[in-house]
C-alpha cells in the first residue's frame, strides 16, 4: 500500500489493486462510514452576499469618517506645531535677548557677560544677546550710555543714528531725537554716521544734530559729566538742554517766547532741580516758574 | 475570476467577485481552526478590509492567498480554540425507515465523530474539513496553507487514521 493511502483513497487516486486490497481490510467499513459522514457535514451558516453587503456598508462608513476626521486632525497637527514653535521661540528669544531700560530720573549700571560695564543714563534702553555674547559683542542702544569695554573682540553699539565700533575702551554714546553724540575717553572708537566712518581717538567727541556733523571740543574729564550727576553742554541748542533737564529731573518743561535754537554752554546739576533751573535760565537770560509739577520757561521780554 | 486586463483588485466588480468566491472558505477556515463563529465573521471582514486597503498592490490571482494569510495571522495565538460544532446536512437524516437501534447507533456515532474531530490537531482538522465539507482539492488547500500537496496528503491520511481509531475505540 502506498504512502498516505487514506488520503489517496479519499481522492480516488488508488489503483484497482490497491482499492480492492483496502476494501478487504478490517478497517475499510469504518473508514468508509467516516468518509461518508464527514462528506455530509456542514459548517455554520454563512451568507457571502450578506457579508459583502456588511463589508461595503462598513467601507462607506469608514470613508465618510475619514473625510470628516482628517481635516480636523491636520488642523490639530498644524496648530500643535505652531504652538510649539511660538512657545519655543518665545522662550528662546526671551532667554537670549536681554533688555535693560531706565525711566526718567533714573540711572542704571549693567555688567555685560564679558565684564564690560555700561552705565545707562535716564530714559534709555539697552538690549543685547546674552547667548552669543562671547562671539558677537553687539548691542542696541536708544538714549544715552557710558561704556567701559573689556578687552576682546570688536564691540559694536548700534543706534538709530549711527554705529559705534571699538576695541577695549571707554566711551559715551548719546542718541536722541536727531541728536547723536559719541565721546571717547580711552582707546579708539570708530563711528559710522550716514555711511561715513570717523576714527575717534581718546579725548575727543563726535556730535551730529539732525544729520549734520558739528565739530566739538575735547572733553575735559575722564568720564561723562552725567556720571558725576551733572549734565554738561558746549554750544548745544537750548532745545536739547531742556530735553535733558526733563529726563534728569522728571519735570515736565514748557516754554513761552524762548528761542530754542540759541546755543547753551554750561552744566546743570542732576540732583538739585532748583539749582539746575537757575543754571539753565541765568546764562540764557530766560526766567522760569513752577506750575504744579511742571516748569515754564519764558522769555524776559514776554512779560 | 474575470481578471483579464487588470493587475489589481481595486475595481469594485473584481473585488466583489473575489469576495463572493472566497469569503465562505475564509469563514470556514477560521471556524474550523477556533470553533468560534463570531471570530470567523470578523476574520472575513478584517481580511477583506486589508485586501481593500492594499488593493492597488495585490494582483487578482494573489488575492486569494492574501486573504487567507491575513485571516490566518489575525488571531495568531490570540484566542483559545473552542469546540467546533458541525451540523449534519439534512440529506443523511432523510432516511425513511430506520429502526430505533439504528437511529441510536447513528447519533452515538455522530457524537464520537464530533469528539474525534475536535481532538485532532488544528492543521489536520482544518485540512480534513476543508476537503470534506468545502470540497477543496489538496492542491488548493496546499496553496492556502503555504505547504506542499504532499504535506496535505499526510495530514489527510493522519486525520482519517486517527478519526477511525478514536471512533472504533482503539
Amino acid at each position: 500500500m502506498q504512502e498516505n493511502h487514506l488520503a489517496k483513497w479519499l481522492n480516488n487516486e488508488l489503483s484497482e489493486a490497491e482499492l480492492s486490497e483496502f476494501k478487504n481490510s478490517d478497517t475499510y467499513a469504518s473508514h468508509e462510514r467516516i468518509a461518508n459522514a464527514t462528506n455530509s457535514l456542514e459548517g455554520p451558516d454563512f451568507d457571502s452576499e450578506e457579508a459583502l453587503l456588511a463589508f461595503k456598508n462598513k467601507r462607506e462608513l469608514q470613508n465618510t469618517k475619514v473625510i470628516q476626521l482628517n481635516p480636523f486632525k491636520k488642523f490639530l497637527r498644524v496648530a500643535a506645531a505652531i504652538a510649539i514653535l511660538l512657545t519655543g521661540s518665545y522662550f528662546f528669544l526671551n532667554a537670549s535677548n536681554e533688555t535693560v531700560t531706565t525711566q526718567y530720573a533714573e540711572n542704571k549700571e549693567v555688567i555685560l557677560p564679558d565684564n564690560s560695564e555700561v552705565t545707562l543714563n535716564a530714559d534709555s534702553e539697552l538690549s543685547f544677546n546674552k547667548k552669543d555674547w562671547a562671539t558677537n559683542r553687539n548691542l542696541a542702544l536708544e538714549g544715552e550710555a557710558f561704556f567701559k569695554v573689556a578687552k576682546g573682540e570688536r564691540f559694536t553699539v548700534n543706534t538709530a543714528g549711527g554705529t559705534v565700533a571699538v576695541l577695549g575702551t571707554q566711551f559715551n554714546v548719546e542718541n536722541r531725537n536727531g541728536f547723536f553724540e559719541v565721546t571717547c575717553y580711552e582707546g579708539l572708537v570708530s563711528v559710522t554716521f550716514n555711511g561715513n566712518k570717523t576714527k575717534l581717538p581718546a579725548g575727543s567727541s563726535f556730535v551730529a544734530i539732525n544729520g549734520e556733523t558739528i565739530s566739538n571740543e575735547k572733553p575735559t574729564t575722564n568720564v561723562p559729566s552725567w556720571m558725576n550727576a551733572e549734565s554738561s553742554f558746549k554750544s548745544i541748542p537750548l532745545k536739547y538742554v531742556l530735553d535733558e533737564f526733563e529726563r534728569q529731573h522728571n519735570i515736565k518743561v514748557s516754554t513761552k517766547d524762548v528761542d530754542l535754537n540759541q546755543l547753551y554752554t554750561g552744566s546743570f546739576s542732576n540732583t538739585d532741580s532748583d539749582l539746575a533751573l537757575q543754571s539753565i535760565s541765568t546764562p540764557s537770560q530766560i526766567k522760569f516758574k513752577f506750575e504744579g509739577n511742571k516748569v515754564l520757561f519764558y522769555g524776559e521780554n514776554a512779560q | 475570476m474575470e481578471t483579464k486586463n487588470n493587475d489589481n483588485v481595486c475595481e469594485d466588480e473584481i473585488f466583489s467577485s473575489i469576495f463572493k468566491a472566497n469569503s465562505k472558505t475564509v469563514f470556514n477556515y477560521i471556524y474550523y481552526k477556533f470553533g468560534n463563529e463570531e471570530k470567523a465573521h470578523d476574520a472575513v471582514q478584517e481580511a477583506f478590509v486589508k485586501l481593500w486597503e492594499n488593493c492597488a498592490k495585490v494582483a487578482p490571482e494573489k488575492a486569494k492567498s492574501f486573504v487567507y494569510t491575513v485571516a490566518n495571522n489575525l488571531y495568531l495565538n490570540v484566542i483559545k480554540a473552542e469546540k467546533v460544532r458541525l451540523k449534519y446536512a439534512d440529506k443523511t437524516l432523510k432516511t425513511t425507515i430506520e429502526t430505533p437501534e439504528f437511529l441510536l447507533e447513528e447519533s452515538e456515532f455522530k457524537t464520537k465523530l464530533d469528539n474525534a474531530l475536535n481532538s485532532l490537531p488544528d492543521n489536520q482538522r482544518i485540512t480534513f474539513l476543508l476537503n470534506r465539507i468545502d470540497g477543496k482539492k489538496y492542491k488548493e488547500i496546499a496553496e492556502m496553507e503555504g505547504v506542499s500537496v504532499k504535506a496535505i496528503e499526510k495530514r489527510m491520511h493522519l486525520a482519517l487514521k486517527s478519526l477511525r481509531e478514536k471512533i472504533d475505540g482503539i
